[in-house]
């Protein structure tokens, strides 16, 4: 490999090596870490499954699916703010060559690594549910559009945070802003027509609809799978481009 | 390793004022440090000296004023000064489950090293400051110095050309200390610019080419060990106890100094020492004698020990 080849491979490998350093080794000797973070999304979905008598199964799948990623997008925004003011290892990471997207890119691989189980086990689900095997790419691509757009968003929020105190209650906020209160869990059709473009304003609302959409072919009048996928992206491309130009690295 | 560049350190007019702050932390500081020396910023808790740490190593923007670091601006240019420089910040731990090799050697290869330079680098730092036999044990199992010497290990064992030292030895026993000073000494034989803040005098002393001393945020006093014992009048301090001593019988000595520790330091000339020790031994009273230290000029300076707080965010 080239010396330029090599210079320009740098970043991913450094991201790697970040993740490795804070998921893979963490992992290795704390394993039921693993357990712990796998089990939180499914207790909405076993609670709807349970009260619905399996009827809710649609929607329950995918807003558990959603908030999964919500929650480990947003979660990197916890572990950033603790690396920064309990570790102080974010100072040694500032005062080096490693950029601030690739420290935000290990770190968000590392998450999705803990989250792993959750997300294979929930993907299943939409499988099991109906999605059928061509499907897997739509799935793949929302749920790496979502977790992407979420990292971005919880570097970008916790960059600006000063205490680990202040990081989980935005954080916490956030969460309920984009996971809970629009339809993820729900059918749009819940939500008054008048409310309705508001909603679709959210993108974890078009997350939700196209998991839905794989699961069972349907979808709310006047929405499209391509309109779906252009609202995640455009929200892919703002907040990195937020967590690219205005998150803080270096103190002010 | 040897440095290209002649100076390390250029600031000129440098200002912080933190928003949530009404005074300044740093106020107006310029100075210049030579490449390939170590250089020990001195102060009270909360005088500044963290901040413009921090501010060098791009960590920090300036309120107003300019800073170059080996040649580069740390506004303009901190992409290439971060090339260059490695850090340990003041205060800064481990990750808990990591241990010492799992810190260095893929730090190492994050700062761009190959797999094996990688080990062989973290095998030699890892050894220089006794952590190899630790080397596989979680960092939550380690003692605190340990911890401490994980991060020191981690910025010495880099390519860079600036090592910026916040407090590396805080919380480490006298031998580790002494495994820490080695290494910056080692560090300083290659060529290699080290800033160091420190609140240990011996440790300044023992290390420095050039100290730069900061109260409430501005530079008091700068230049070489010898330099600055020169600010006191007097070469010679003596200690005696003081049970019972009358501080005015002291005074026609030079001038003198409660330490806290229950004895009263004078600090005199050749020429009255003897005089001074007679009087000691007449009362019957321990006292030792010495050379004026960098403690004294310290202290002479800022009017109080250094471990006092001043307002500010260090």
């Amino acid at each position: 490999m080239t010396r330029m080849a090599e210079a320009s491979m740098l970043p991913v490998r450094q991201a790697f090596l970040i993740a490795y350093m804070t998921g893979v080794l963490w992992l290795q000797r704390n394993p039921m870490s693993l357990v712990f973070t796998a089990i939180s999304p499914f207790s909405l979905l076993f609670v709807l499954f349970v009260i619905s008598g399996g009827q809710y199964v649609e929607p329950a799948v995918a807003g558990s699916l959603v908030m999964a990623l919500v929650g480990y997008g947003l979660a990197l925004g916890q572990d950033i703010s603790f690396y920064k003011t309990e570790y102080k290892v974010q100072d040694m990471f500032v005062a080096s060559p490693v950029s601030p997207l690739t420290y935000m890119m290990g770190l968000a691989l590392s998450e999705l690594l803990f989250g792993l189980p959750a997300l294979i086990a929930l993907a299943s689900l939409v499988l099991f549910f109906g999605a059928s095997v061509f499907s897997i790419p739509l799935l793949a691509a929302t749920i790496l559009l979502v977790w992407g757009s979420m990292s971005a968003m919880g570097f970008f929020l916790s960059s600006h945070m000063l205490h680990m105190r202040n990081a989980t209650q935005v954080i916490s906020f956030v969460n309920v802003i984009l996971a809970i209160l629009p339809p993820v869990f729900y059918p749009i059709t819940a939500v008054p027509v008048e409310l309705q473009p508001l909603a679709y304003a959210v993108p974890t609302t078009h997350a939700s609809l196209i998991i839905q959409y794989i699961m069972s072919g349907n979808a709310p009048e006047g929405w499209s799978l391509g309109f779906g996928f252009a609202v995640q992206i455009a929200y892919l491309i703002g907040f990195v481009a937020l967590a690219k130009t205005k998150a803080i690295w270096r103190e002010n | 390793m040897r440095t290209n560049f002649v100076l390390a350190i250029e600031a000129a007019g440098v200002t912080k004022i933190y928003k949530s702050a009404r005074q300044a932390a740093l106020s107006d500081v310029s100075l210049k440090v030579e490449a390939g020396r170590v250089f020990t910023l001195l102060g009270r808790n909360g005088a500044g000296k963290t901040t413009f740490v921090r501010m060098c190593a791009t960590q920090l923007t300036p309120t107003a004023g300019s800073i170059r670091v080996l040649g580069h601006d740390v506004i303009r240019e901190a992409k290439q000064i971060r090339e260059l420089i490695s850090v340990v910040p003041q205060e800064g731990r481990p990750l808990r489950a990591l241990t010492s090799w799992d810190h260095v050697y893929n730090w190492l290869q994050i700062r761009g090293a190959g797999k094996q330079a990688a080990k062989e680098k973290t095998e030699e730092i890892l050894r220089k400051l006794e952590l190899y036999e630790a080397r596989d044990r979680p960092a939550m199992n380690l003692s605190g110095g340990m911890k401490q010497k994980i991060l020191v290990a981690m910025a010495m064992a880099t390519d860079a050309q600036f090592l910026f030292l916040d407090e590396p030895t805080i919380g480490l026993d006298p031998v580790s200390r002494r495994q820490v000073w080695s290494a910056i000494k080692d560090w300083k034989n290659k060529g290699g610019s080290i800033m160091l803040t420190t609140h240990y005098m011996d440790e300044a002393e023992m290390l420095s080419d050039y100290v730069v001393i900061i109260d409430r945020g501005a530079v008091i006093a700068q230049g070489t060990i010898q330099e600055l014992r020169r600010v006191i009048p007097q070469n010679i301090r003596v200690d005696i106890a003081r049970d019972g001593l009358d501080v005015d019988a002291l005074k026609p000595y030079g001038s003198v100094v409660d330490t806290g520790a229950g004895t009263l330091r004078v600090l005199t000339f050749e020429s009255t020492v003897r005089e001074l020790s007679e009087l000691a031994l007449r009362k019957n009273l321990t006292f030792t004698v010495s050379p004026i230290t960098l403690d004294d000029v310290f202290v002479y300076l800022v009017g109080g020990g250094i471990g006092d707080d001043q307002n500010g965010r260090g």
